[in-house]
């Protein structure tokens, strides 16, 4: 172990002929304010995939805290750590917002194999549901079934979610799609709030969102890592502006 | 479960107490399809625990439910009569094998799953046919018969402790699926039925919930199966045959999946219609039934339940108007 969190090693995932991810080396350290950013098609999703576990990669590897996880079940990084969002809400429709936050606790503490033990009645979970839905202004709605609920309310439910898992890795994957303005407000308090001490990855089309949040940027184009730097350094290098704008120009 | 429907789980029990107990005293001369009226909806509340909780498709309940009839049965005729045991026993056969068929299957979903439970049901039945020496094959098994219950309770000719302990299984049974389905695991299954891949991001996983449930919804199966057994002194085929593994399902959807109580009515539904319906026409009330059904998916997808809930909620209403 280097002082990284997450270690990625020449990961590389093959579709038929097509290198959707080829040879990543990233690092990513303890607290690190780090947004991978790409056009579509990238591999981002793929690599995101790769690394939460959803995906075997054709070649390369994995270490959290020096321990190799190549391997690992999806749930497994989870309970190591490793806690990723969904770019679209993905939600179970037909349960409250609080229901949502017991059980993400009820996983995390490993409790959920208790077939005759009320949740309503575990000391802690409750408190602690509400205590997260607060923190992002969802206290009102907590009894609400989700799909009642506005998509920028679903947004932040997913990175409440996530950090009642109590991460040390978090993979946000596009938190702010789709969100309306007013409320991305929201989610970048939230994100501002986060623990110091969590790695922080996030997956981002938003150049504006990404250099108030990012501290370091990595451009991935065709599955290959471009270059690595600050918002600054990026949003300045030819070849990101060539990459972005040819791609922008094509879609029209 | 939001608000308006709580109420309705509340008074369940006790209603489903009260009423079964007054039905002892209105009609006593119906004991004997009481008896199967209540050992049927614990069976479909099996049903219910692994499709209303957890999305599992099944068309082979009744390979759970004939495996706890058969065991009780074979084990009142060559071990015990008690029977309180004999359930016990139904019970842990029926989760026996619902945690190993599960453990094979489980790892299908949709369609394929719904085909792969169907088979297995096949497979149990074609089992207990060749077994001959143990289950009398397509003869059924006759002379099956149990002990007072608690020594002191004989199952009397009247079906009046038959009765009486069918709808003590039941109560408690409801009790204790209540108390499943609100845990911690209970909403875990919840989560897997809605979206199993959320599940897995969450740290859990779905396939083990899974196999988890269908074993406790073996066992609730396996006790309706030997409540069966021990209050009918038979056991035949059809308690594994493929027509009742898809009545299960047809009394479940007509009651309403997901909400205990929905097992309840329409078992109580179903079977009272049948009853009235195949006396005055034997040959027709298929025909009723499947109308029943069409209207009920294709107008009320929540099952009579979701009829009852704008009513109870009113009710309610004025309850708390009053105070
Ligand atoms: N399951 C798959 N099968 C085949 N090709 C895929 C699959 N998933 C992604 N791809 C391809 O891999 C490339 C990268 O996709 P993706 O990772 O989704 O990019 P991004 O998220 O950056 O938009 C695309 O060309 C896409 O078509
Ligand atoms: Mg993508």
């Amino acid at each position: 172990m280097i002082g990284g969190v997450l270690e990625i090693r020449h990961l590389s995932r093959k579709f038929g002929g097509l290198d959707a991810c080829s040879d990543i080396t990233l690092y990513i350290e303890e607290g690190e304010r780090l947004a991978l950013i790409g056009p579509n098609g990238a591999g981002k999703t793929t690599f995101v995939n790769m690394v939460t576990g959803v995906l075997p990669p054709s070649g390369g590897a994995i270490h959290l805290d020096g321990r190799d996880i190549t391997r690992l079940a999806a749930p497994a990084r989870v309970k190591r750590g490793l806690v990723r969002s969904f770019q679209i809400a993905r939600l179970f429709r037909g349960m409250t917002a609080r229901e949502h936050l017991e059980l993400a606790i009820l996983e995390r503490e490993g409790k959920t194999y208790r077939v005759f033990s009320s949740v309503k009645r575990m000391a802690g979970v409750e408190d602690e549901a509400r205590t997260y839905l607060d923190e992002m202004g969802l206290g009102a709605v907590a009894e609400r079934p989700v799909g009642m609920l506005a998509y920028g309310q679903q947004r932040l439910l997913e990175i409440a979610l996530a950090l009642a898992l109590k991460p040390r890795f978090l993979i946000l994957d596009e938190p702010a799609a789709g969100v309306p303005h007013g409320e991305s407000q929201r989610i970048l308090d939230a994100l501002d709030r986060l623990p110091p001490s969590l790695a922080v990855l996030m997956v981002e089309h938003d150049m504006d969102l990404v250099s108030r949040f990012a501290r370091r940027v990595v451009v991935l184009s065709q599955g290959k890592l471009l270059c690595d730097g600050t918002p600054g350094e990026i949003m300045a290098d030819p070849r990101v502006r060539e990459v972005y704008l040819g791609v922008r120009a094509d879609a029209g | 479960m939001t608000g308006k429907g709580a109420l309705i789980d509340q008074m369940g029990v006790a209603l489903v107490a009260v009423l079964g107990v007054a039905a002892f005293f209105v009609f006593p001369e119906d004991l004997g399809f009481m008896t199967r009226i209540a050992a049927t909806a614990l069976y479909v509340l099996s049903l219910d625990l692994i499709l209303g909780y957890g999305g599992i498709p099944s068309m082979g309940q009744a390979a759970l439910f004939g495996a706890g009839a058969y065991a009780a049965g074979i084990a009142s005729i060559r071990l015990v009569q008690d029977p309180i045991v004999l359930l016990g026993i139904g019970g842990v056969v029926g989760g026996l094998v619902a945690l190993v068929t599960g453990t094979l299957i489980l790892r299908a979903r949709g369609l394929t799953l719904l085909m792969l439970t169907i088979a297995v049901g096949e497979i149990v039945r074609e089992v207990v046919n060749k077994a001959r020496d143990y289950t009398g094959g397509s003869d059924g098994l006759g002379g099956v018969s149990a002990a007072p219950v608690f020594g002191t309770f004989r199952f009397d000719m009247y079906g009046r402790t038959g009765y009486l302990f069918a709808l003590t299984v039941l109560v408690i049974g409801i009790l204790v699926a209540r108390r499943i389905v609100r845990s911690p695991f209970g909403l875990a299954c919840r989560g897997v039925k809605e979206d199993p891949l959320r599940v897995v991001a969450l740290g859990g996983r779905p396939r083990r919930y899974l196999i988890v449930m269908y074993g406790i919804s073996g066992v609730f199966a396996g006790v309706a199966g030997a409540v069966t057994a021990v209050t009918s002194g038979i056991v035949g085929l059809d308690s594994v045959s493929f027509s009742w593994s898809a009545e299960a399902l047809v009394m479940l959807v007509l009651g309403g999946a997901g909400r205990l109580c929905g097992a309840i009515i329409g078992t109580v539904g179903f079977m009272t219609i049948h009853h009235i319906l195949s006396a005055a026409d034997p040959f027709r009330w298929m025909l009723v039934i499947g109308a029943m059904l069409v209207a009920i998916v294709l107008f009320v997808p929540g099952g009579i339940v979701a009829v009852l809930d704008p009513a109870i909620a009113r009710f309610r209403k004025r309850a708390e108007a009053k105070r």
